[in-house]
Parts: structure tokens; sequence; C-alpha cells
């Protein structure tokens, strides 16, 4: 109880240095504080909140389906749900190969013996699925075909009587020039009766369109069950496609048995070798005993190759993001406080930043992909990336390649400007007190700078770095879509090029991540700026 | 020859066609240990005479000399005590003193100087507040720690500029008693400006009243001729301290009103506008859009 | 399922060409005795370099690649294989050369324009051709309807195919007379689609523009204008408007199809029946750093052609499902399924009513179609001089020493030599030993133009529309 009363200070504190405010009343709650002001706060501040999110949801739950788009239509919030969890099964897919890849003894004969046992189960409710859905299939094609055949009927008929109409018309003018030539009629009365013809035709366009439209409405939809069958089949016949690979993972493609595989080709070897009776066959199995041992110790170094997963490109956007801020913060806060301390360093650099603040990032993309580009002309040799991804280096499975290092750079130079105009404006407008008394304590440069200066511009120093760090999400996921480097720009462009049922679904999920993880971030930063404040940090929104 | 002299100083302002002297023809001595007032309406340039003294910012003509030497450049030697603290205010009390203490001393071992920091921390009697940091401390706790920096340089000189006019009165005067009471225990020359006349009376040796700018000049002082220590409840009956407060007053209420007379300009009420500046906009005004109130405006001006 | 029915036909060493499904399960039931002790009857080769990265681009002609890594047939050659998604032709062709990648799916023109240096220079070589067909043209509702009213023909719900540009060419030309060009699209200036597109519309006499030295849109002297858009983004601008028509790989004409914004009139089936599509393409450095790998690649890549194009007794391609549901994965072509069964599987649908059988639309291995025919080569080379993308006249000597350059029938051919000696596959399969790179003259062209890739000059010179030379 007593521990319980003590944290009370320090928890408001921690929710309030963290920016989640909104949970002081319920903590001030627990501690029966007031309970009907903190109550009535609940409501206000988190409950209200609440519904109004619900009331979004709702409204695009409604709305979505009812707007058609060339992309089909907008997905609905379970649909979008849906998506997350085909994501996830996604990766746990990927790490289920990973086990069978690198299992090994009795445990991978187990598994094997599982997995076998899941397909035979997996394989039923596939084939039911798969009846299923051609079933479905079947009733629908009979449903549909008795809702075409009238208005197929109609069209039809409409047809014929255009087809007639048209005989007739043709009729009727040739009569009517008949008529002409014997001088009973004038000419202008046979123009007025082909732009009368005309009219006609085009009435009868109108018509056959209407039908048209009325065919393909009803092509067009479907009713949903039939979706819904259909995709039931088509995910459980993944799912038997998934653990068929899983077996080939923990059999042929599985790491123990390629390596066992080689050694035994290495022994054959060795054993022909002793018995080798010329020196050309000699030769031959000496050759094969290196090259199968080669093999094997370098199989032994695989690692299962993962394929690009939600997590992994999350986890590999947010690492680039802060490759890139960091790249931003090492530029730009010395430069920063250069242009802040000098006024002259300012203004040759003002028309610098001026200038190039506001380039895309897609211009900057592109050139860093050629300048940076020519520093990794053979990237897999490189040291930075041999570096990076030797499998001892626990950050390997991010998987750097040059891509990152472009999208990393084009991140900083877009995150650079909020920085460096924010320290610069820091380091200028220092409290002019301050440096009286560093004036007073006569104070050498680098003491002045570190003592004063740099702690004096912190706060404004951070609030530009937590722009950096905003603006430089956004700009990654930009760079990453078009440089093609794994993360979530590349997730939302390989959706966009799959064009698939689900991709529209998958680029809002996509929104999300990314709206979710930039507010983590943007958090964290309003943690640090707080902790670097040295007011009572109250102004920091 | 003084301890600390000003010699025949003028500071100014302006290309030197359009000239404006913001002091003019100052001359002052002080003598070793003493207490000197200067007193002076807001903007007759007290705040310029400080910073004279203090050498930050150099005299245009005449020169300040300290034992004999001039002083152009700021120095521990002139420990000066700014009226908004100058606390770095993300050091705690103990850290502000330390920086100062680090950087005049040097050569002090770790224990000395810790000695030595906490000697001057429980002179003003803040040993319980050594770890805060400035935005945890009252108005009077900050002067105090400013005072224990300044005093930790163990200066020559001690500069009080308006220390103690953004404080309320009750602690005002605690403090009053305060300083007179280390003056007393540790005696120095000391430059103290106000514009509070019974303060001025209160604590000083000697009182310089400042004439109205521009070109403000040093006009005739008064000596205090009371007995230390002076208690403040009887003070309001001690005959010399009525005369003194009702004599200043006067004098500057007519030096008040003679420059109205000359200065006529000076009646028009002025429009609250900045003079043009081409340099960056003020910090508090470019960064209210971040959020940030950690930068508060610099009043350079006396009040 | 079926890689242990490939294991044990490997044991027995004999292949069986007719799968049946009983075979499966048995063969499947067999497999259970045999997982435990592992063997590789693929002989291995020395590759210099065992993990490998691959680039290709969203479309279903990158299955044999696909299907190499997921069916296990780059493990059975000791090649550790990733396969990346590029984001289009030039950025992909840029990380081949860059080495960002080992090698890559490419446009058949790629190599070649890359080899002479038409777009990015650099040497590109290619022992495999991935596929042959697969394209169709596809025009938008309006041109449909008013291509109908100048050929009655047409409308119907299953009109006579193939279909040519003649019923195209009044539009083409009233719009130029009004002062507009039609504005068409195709995916790549080197790629198939812009040539055959370009063929199409020539053999009606439409003249689709020339490339000059100045004019590297192709746009000079044309009746339209034809310029590069990204596949994914065909239906939305046909719907938009801004393209008329375009013609692009699957699934982005089933999809125009499916979402009732456009009409497919043509594949390119009909355009040149059985024309080369798609190769694997890597430079010449890293062909020459590392010979035994391209083998083992090539290897892998042709039994994953042979597995694409299995049939059972019946004619069916049996893999197919399989492979479709694969390449819908969302790390690979991430189209719904449904959508590339729709052509993958042997139908293809004209109109929502009209669909029809076209067992050659996606061939992978059929037809000795996946051997890099030099003849396949010298048919993009005299095309680029056709339109003007090559600017000066060449002898007949230059085209052929050119397709050599690219093409690496050797490479193709020691890879087909290894698995007929491991009996994985049979001599027949392949070209007979004396071919020359040479397929014979065809005429299966919409327009029945002969073309001898022995005269490619001539073959130039006998089109009315192009560029012409002199022979030498």
């Amino acid at each position: 109880m007593k521990f319980f009363s003590k944290i009370k200070y320090p928890l408001l504190k921690l929710i309030d240095v963290s920016g989640f405010k909104v949970f002081d009343p319920v903590i001030r709650l627990l501690y029966n504080e007031e309970p009907q002001k903190q109550v009535r706060d609940i409501v206000k501040y988190m409950v209200l909140p609440i519904i109004f999110c619900f009331i979004c949801i709702w409204a695009w739950n409604f709305l979505g389906p009812r707007h058609k788009t060339k992309s089909g239509e907008v997905p609905t919030p379970i649909e979008v749900w849906n998506v997350a969890n085909d994501n996830y099964r996604f990766s746990e897919r990927e790490e289920e190969k990973k086990t069978a890849f690198s299992l090994d003894g009795d445990k991978r004969k187990e598994e094997i013996l599982f997995v076998k046992s899941e397909i035979v189960k997996l394989e039923e409710k596939a084939s039911f699925l798969q009846q299923e859905s051609m079933r479905v299939t079947e009733e629908v094609k009979v449903e549909t075909d008795a809702k075409l055949a009238p208005v197929n009927a109609r069209k039809d008929a409409l047809k014929a009587e255009i087809k007639q109409a048209k005989a007739e018309r043709e009729a009727e003018a040739i009569a009517h020039a008949e008529k002409l030539m014997a001088g009973q009629v004038t000419p202008d009365s046979l123009v007025a009766l082909i732009k009368k013809h005309k009219e006609a035709v085009d009435e009868e366009k109108a018509k056959s369109k209407l039908i048209g439209d009325e065919l393909n409405e009803i092509r067009d939809n479907p009713p949903k069950r039939l979706k819904e069958a259909q995709l039931a089949a088509n995910k459980m016949e993944d799912e038997v496609l998934h653990y068929k690979k899983r077996i080939d993972y923990l059999t042929k493609g599985n790491k123990e048995q390629k390596i066992a595989g080689l050694i035994e080709k290495s022994d054959t070897a060795i054993a022909a070798l002793a018995a080798a009776t010329t020196p050309a066959e000699a030769v031959k199995q000496a050759k094969a005993v290196v090259s199968s041992s080669e093999a094997a110790e370098s199989t032994a170094e695989q690692k299962y190759p993962p394929a690009a997963t939600i997590f992994y490109q999350t986890k590999r956007s947010v690492a680039t993001v802060f490759v890139g801020f960091l790249i931003a913060a090492f530029v730009a806060i010395p430069i920063g406080i250069m242009c802040g301390l000098n006024r002259v360093v300012m203004a040759c650099l003002t028309p610098i930043i001026s200038i190039f603040r506001p380039v895309s990032p897609v211009v900057w993309l592109l050139i860093f992909q050629i300048v940076i580009g020519a520093f990794f002309p053979d990237p897999e040799t490189h040291p930075l990336f041999m570096f990076m991804n030797s499998p001892s280096n626990p950050l390997a499975f991010l998987r750097t390649d040059p891509a990152m290092i472009f999208s990393a750079c084009t991140v900083a130079m877009c995150a650079l400007w909020p920085a460096l105009v924010n320290t610069a404006l820091g380091v200028s407008a220092i409290d002019k007190d301050h440096l009286n008394v560093a004036k007073v304590l006569r104070l050498g440069f680098w003491s002045r700078l570190f003592k004063i200066i740099i702690p004096s511009s912190l706060p404004l120093m951070f609030a530009g770095l937590r722009i950096s760090l905003g603006v430089g999400w956004m700009v990654l996921i930009a760079a990453e879509a078009l440089s093609t480097s794994d993360g979530l720009g590349k997730f939302v462009w390989d959706e966009f090029q799959n064009g698939s049922s689900a991709s529209f679904a998958n680029i809002i999920l996509a929104c999300f991540v990314v709206g979710i993880i930039g507010f983590v971030l943007d958090r964290l930063m309003i943690i640090l700026q707080r902790l670097v404040s040295f007011d009572d940090g109250s102004a920091v929104a | 020859m003084s301890f600390l002299e000003i010699d025949n100083v003028n500071v100014g302002f302006g290309p030197p066609t359009s000239r404006t002297e913001v002091l003019e023809n100052i001359n002052l001595s002080v003598e070793e240990n003493e207490f000197v007032a200067i007193i002076g309406f807001s903007g007759s340039g007290k705040s310029t005479l400080m910073n004279l003294l203090a050498g930050l910012q150099p005299p245009d003509v005449g020169e300040v000399r300290l034992n004999g030497e001039v002083k152009t450049i700021p120095g521990p030697d002139r420990g000066i005590m700014f009226q908004n603290y100058s606390l770095l205010p993300w050091l705690s009390v103990f850290e502000n003193i330390e920086l100062a203490v680090k950087s005049v001393f040097p050569k002090m071992s770790k224990s000395e100087r810790e000695e030595h920091i906490m000697n001057y921390i429980n002179m003003v009697k803040l040993t319980p507040a050594r770890d805060r940091k400035p935005h945890e401390l009252s108005g009077g706790m900050r002067q105090r720690a400013s005072l224990a920096r300044t005093l930790s340089l163990k200066p020559e000189v001690l500069l009080l500029d308006e220390p103690l006019s953004a404080l309320d009165a009750l602690t005002r005067s605690d403090l009053q008693d305060e300083i007179l009471k280390i003056w007393g225990g540790d005696k120095r020359t000391v430059v103290m400006i106000t514009n509070d006349v019974d303060e001025a009376v209160l604590m000083a040796d000697r009182i310089v009243p400042l004439t109205m700018g521009p070109g403000a000049t040093l006009a005739k002082e008064f000596t205090v001729n009371m007995e230390r220590p002076r208690d403040r409840h009887t003070l309001n009956d001690h005959p010399e301290f009525m005369r003194l407060k009702s004599e200043i007053t006067t004098f500057m209420l007519d030096i008040n009103k003679e420059s109205k007379a000359k200065n006529p300009a000076d009646v028009v009420p002025m429009p609250d506008v900045q003079p043009k500046d081409f340099t960056p906009p003020s910090a508090t005004l470019k960064f209210s859009h971040l959020g940030n109130k950690s930068i508060t405006p610099v009043n350079e001006t006396s009040q | 399922m079926h890689d242990a029915h490939r294991r044990f036909d490997c044991n027995k060493n004999k292949f069986m060409k007719k799968t049946t499904k009983k075979i499966t399960v048995i063969s499947a039931a067999l497999s259970i005795g045999v997982f435990s002790s592992p063997m590789l009857c693929a002989e291995q080769l020395d590759v210099e370099k065992d993990t490998l990265k691959f680039g290709f681009i969203k479309l279903t002609d990158c299955a044999p690649i696909v299907i190499a890594k997921e069916k296990g047939f780059f493990e059975e050659e000791g090649l550790q294989v990733e396969v990346v998604a590029q984001p289009n032709w030039k950025q992909l062709l840029d990380n081949v050369i860059n080495g960002e990648l080992d090698g890559a799916h490419m446009l058949s023109g790629q190599p070649i324009a890359a080899t002479i240096g038409f777009g990015t220079k650099a040497h590109i070589v290619t022992p495999y051709t991935l596929d042959l067909n697969g394209n169709a043209i596809t025009v938008s509702n309006a041109i449909w309807e008013q291509m109908q009213e100048n050929d009655e023909k047409l409308d119907s719900d299953n009109p006579p195919h193939p279909i040519t540009a003649d019923s195209l060419k009044p539009i083409v030309m009233e719009a130029k007379e009004a002062g507009k060009k039609l504005p068409m699209g195709m995916v790549f200036p080197v790629s198939t689609h812009n040539y055959e597109f370009r063929y199409w519309l020539a053999a009606s006499g439409i003249h689709p523009g020339m490339y000059t030295s100045t004019d590297i849109k192709g746009f000079t002297d044309g009746d339209i204008e034809l310029s590069t858009t990204p596949p994914p983004q065909m239906p939305s601008t046909l719907e938009s408007g801004k393209n008329v028509a375009y013609c692009v790989g699957e699934p982005w004409n089933q999809q125009a199809v499916a979402k009732g914004i456009g009409v497919p009139v043509v594949t390119n089936y009909d355009i040149w029946k059985n024309n080369p599509e798609k190769v694997f393409g890597v430079t010449k450095a890293w062909a020459d750093e590392n010979p035994q790998t391209l083998i083992a690649v090539t290897k892998a890549l042709i039994k994953a052609g042979k597995w694409l194009d299995a049939t059972d007794a019946s004619g069916k391609l049996t893999n197919r499902d399989e492979a479709c549901r694969i390449l819908s994965q969302k790390n690979y072509v991430g189209a719904d399924f449904d959508v590339i069964k729709n052509s993958m599987t042997g139908f293809f649908f004209f109109q929502k009513t009209d669909k029809r059988p076209l067992p050659d639309f996606n061939v992978f291995f059929k037809y000795h179609c996946s051997y890099p025919h030099y003849s396949d080569g010298i048919w993009f080379l005299t095309q680029m001089r056709r339109w003007g993308q090559i600017t000066e006249s060449k002898p007949s000597a230059w085209y052929h020493e050119t397709a050599k350059s690219v093409y690496l029938p050797e490479v193709y051919r020691k890879a087909a030599d290894l698995l007929v000696a491991e009996g994985t596959l049979t001599a027949e399969e392949f070209p007979a030993v004396d071919y020359d790179g040479y397929k014979p003259a065809t005429s299966d062209f919409i327009d029945g133009v002969e073309f001898d890739g022995k005269k490619p000059v001539e073959y130039i010179n006998s089109h009315k529309i192009g560029n012409k030379d002199t022979v030498k």
C-alpha cells in the first residue's frame, strides 16, 4: 500500500513526460482523488474521443463499399483487419519455413510426421471448400444466367428490331430518293428524312447501351457468397501449398540434410579415390572430394532467405529512418551551431539552405543513386555491406544494401533542414545573460560552446530534430517506394503493382502502420525533448 | 587614487553625425570596502553603467580602472550579480556555482572545490536546495543562488545590478538583510544599482544619483552617516534616515522635472514600436509556434 | 507431392512423362521411406557463387525463376537464391549492372539494347529464354465500339479472330486530321510490347512513329503517339483516357476485362505465333566470372520450364494451378489467383462473354522455346533498326555478330547435356545437336511477311513502313 501511494507522483510525472496526459485522470481515479472530477475528465477526454473514433470507423464501414473506384471498392475496416491477419499469417509461414530449414535430428522427423498428418487434414478441408466453391460457382452461374436470360432475350429482340428498322429505313430512303429522281419531292425533304433516320439510330444506340449496362451490372455484381467461397477455398489451398513447402524444407531443402548429402558424396568420392585405378580417375575423385566438402562448408553457413514480411519491412524502415536521421543530426547540428555562432557563416549558408530545402525527396534519391552508387561498384564485396551482413552481426537481419543507403541519405537530406535551421536559431537566440556569465567567467571557446551554448540551445535543437524525424519518416516511404529498398514504402509500392483484390486493403493497412509508427517516433522525440528541456516542459505539445 | 575609478567616461550609440550619448562625463571613485549605491530612474542608463563597470561594454571615451589597472573586458575580479539571476537553467544550484568556481579556480582540488561551493551555498541558506534546478526555485532563492555564485568567485568588487527589483517586498527586505549580513562578515567593495531610495539608504555608505538620460551623468552624492548595523525596524524613526530619504527623493523628483522641461518630447506618449532592425527577430517571437517557452525575452533596460 | 514424385523418378533414374494422380499418391507414400536418407540425384556443379539474388517484374512470365526457387530446383543445384521484385525495367537493368542483382527476368530486347548501347550501355548476355507469347493489345470501350462500327463482323460476342488494326485505321486517321494523335501505351522502349504494337499497327498501314537520333520518344512521322506507361497503371490510363489502347503482359489485359474498362483485341500469339517474350539476363562480366554457376542456374530454369509445361495424357497443363498459386503470393506477382489463372491455364477472356481456349498463350518449354535462338535476337535487332532505335544502317554480318554476343546457346547446351546425362530430361526435348541457332523461316505473322533470321536486312526491307537498308 505504501508503495502504491509512493509511485503516484512518479507515475503521473511519467505519463506527463511521455505526453500521455490523457491517462492522468485514470491514475488519479485509481488513487481516489476527486473521483467525480476524474470521471468527468475521463468522459470528456477519453470516452468521447473513443466514441468519435468508432463513429469514424462506422462511417468508413458504411461509405467504403458505396464508393466504387478504379481499383474496386474501398475496403471496409473488416477487410483491412483480415488483410492484417493475412499478413500476420504470411510472416508466421516464413517463420515456420525458417524453422523447418534448420531443424535437425529427431525433431525434424517428428516435425515431418506432424506436418504430413496436417497436410492430410488440410487437403480434406481444401477439397471440401473447393467443391463448395465449385458448387456455389455453378449455383451463381445458374442464377446469373437466369437473371441474364430475360435481358439477353430483350437484347436479341432489340437487335432484331434494330436490324429490321435499319432495313426499313434504308428502303424508305431509297424509295424517297426514287421519288426525288422522279421530281415528286424536294432534295431538302430527303436530307430531312436522313436526319430523322440518324436520330432514330442514336435512339437505338442509347437503348442498346442501356441493355448492355444492365447486362454488365448483373455480370459485375455476383453475389458476395461466390467471392467468399472462392476466397475460402483459395486460402485453404494456399495453406496446403505452404505445408507442402514445409515438407520440402524439412527434407531435401533442410540444411542438415543437404550437408549430410554432401558429406556422403565426399565419402563416396574418398572411397572411389582409394579405389581409383587410373591417374585421371584419381584426380577427378580428389576434385570431387574438395568440391563437395567445400559445398558442405558453405551450406553450413547458409541461412534461410526469408521473404519480406510486413514485420521485416517495418523493422527495416525504422532502421533506415534512424540511419538517415542520425546522418542528418550529425551534419545539421555542427553546421547549425556554426550558423548560429557566426553571422557570416549564416549568410554564406542561407542561399544554399533556401535553394535546397524545398527540393523533393525524389530528386535527391535519384541524385544519391548516382553519386553514392559510385562508392559501391560491387556491393557484395564492399566492406560496409560485408560487415553489416556478416552472419555474426546482430543487424544482419536488416539485409543492408545500397538501396537502403540511398534511402537513408535521401531521408538525411530532407530531414537535415529543420534540425539545421532550428539549431542555428537556438544558438543565435541564446539568452544574452548566459553569454554575459560566460564572459565574466572568461570561459574559453570550447567550454563556452559545450557548457553554455549547446545546453542552452538543446530544447530548440530537439524541437528541430523532432520535426526532422517526422519529415524523414514521411520522406522515407516515398524513397523506399522509388528505390526498391525493402521497407514499408516498398510494401505499398509492391501492393500497388500487385493489383490484387487485397491490394487496396493492404495499402490502407500500410497507411495505419506508417501512421502508428510515425506517432510512436514522435512520442519518443517528445520524451527526449522533455528530458533535455530545462524548464517545466509543459510548453511542449 | 581610489580602488575603483570611472574616469570621464562617455558611452553612446549611433553614427558620429547623429550620436546619442547614454552616459556623459561619468566620474566615480569608490574606496576599498565601500558600499556605493547608484540610484536612478528607469531608462537613465543604470544598466549601461553597470555593464561599463563589469567590462561587458567598453567606454567610448575615458576609462574604468580597478586598483589602477584599466579594465576593458569582463573578469571574475568584478563579480556581477544580474537583475534576472542569470543562472543556467539546465544546471542545479550546485552545478551553477561549480561551473563558475571551476573556471576561476581551475587548480582547486575536487574536495576543496566542493567545500568552497558548499560554504557559499550555506552562506545564502540554500543547503537543502543545492540539487534543485533554477526553475524549481522561487525568485528569492534564485537570487540567493546567484549571489552565492558571484561571491564564490571571490571578486574584488561586487557589482549588484538591481538585484532585488524583481522580488516582492517581503523577500526583498529579507534578502537586503542577507546581503548586508554577508557584506558585514566579509567586507568587500560593493557597487549596487537600485531604484529604491529606502534600499539605498538602508544599505549604502554613499548614494550617487544618476540624472535622466540621454546624456545621463552622476549628480551630487549623498553620504549616509549612519552606524551599522542598521535596523530596518527602527529606521523609520531615525532622523538621519528620514532626512536623507526626503532629500534624495526631492532631488530625484527635481531632476525628473528638469529633464521633462528640457526634453518635452519625452512627455509625448511614444508609440510602442521597436526600431527597425535587420537582425533575426527575437527568439521568443520566432519560436512561439514550436511551443517552446524556455527562451524568455531579455529585458535589457532597467525597470 | 510433386517433389516427392520427382525424387522418386530420380531414384529410378528414369523420367516419367505422364503423371497421373495415382502415381503421385504412390510416389508420395514411397517418399516417406525415402526422406530420412537424402539422395541428391542431381550431380551438383562446382559453383563459384552459391548465394544469388535475382530480380523480376511482377508479371506472370517471371514464372520459371519463381518456380525454380519455390520448387527447389535452384537448391538441387546447390544454389541459395533470393528473388526480389523490381519496380520497373530500367531499375531492374540498373540493379543488374551495378551488381545489386546477379541476374534478372528481362525483356528480350533489353540485353540486346544494352549491349548495342541503346539506353543504358552494358554488355548483357542471356543463356535462357523464359517464355513465348503472353501479351495482348487492349483498346478502350469507346474505341472498341467505333471499331465495331467500322467492321460489322466485330459487333458480336464472339468476333472472328485475329483482329487486325484495319478497323482501327479510320479512327486513327480521323483523329489525326482533327489534329489529335491518339495516345497509346506500351511498357518500355525496347520491350516486346513496343515492337508488337508497332508491328500490328504498321501491318494495317498505321504509322506508329519512328525513333531518330533526336527523337527518343519515337513519335516522328507517327499517326499516333505510342509512349511508355508502367504496366500496373495501364488499366487506369485507359479509363482516364490518357491512353486509348495499350499493349502489355498479364494480368493487365485480363484486369481490363474484369473491370469492364477495355477489350483485348489481339494477343501477340496472333501477331507473331510463338514469339519470344522474356529472357533471363546477366552481365557478361558476371557470366565470365561465374561460368559454372550460370550453367547451374540454366539447369534449374530448364527444369522449372519443363515443370511449368508438364501436361497429362489429355494435354491438360498439370502444374499450372500450383504455379498460379505460387505466383499469386504477395512476394511474387501478387495478383489474385483467379486473375493469374485466367491467362495461365490456357484460356483468355477477350470480353466477359468471350472466353477462348488459348493453350499456347504462355509457353515456357514447349517448341524448344527456352533455347536462346540467335534468330530471336536478330528479330529484335531488325525491329530496332526498322523503327530507328538503331540509327544507322548495318550490314547483315553485324546482326549475326550482335545476336551471337548476347545469346549464349553454348551455356544452354552444357546445361541440357548435363540434364540429359542425369536422366532428368531426354535429348529429344532439346534442339538437335547440329542446330545452328536459327529457327526456320516463318511467315506466321499477322501480315504474313516471312522472317528468316539469316537474312535480317532483307527482312527489314520487306516491310512497307519503317527504315529500309541496302543489302551489303
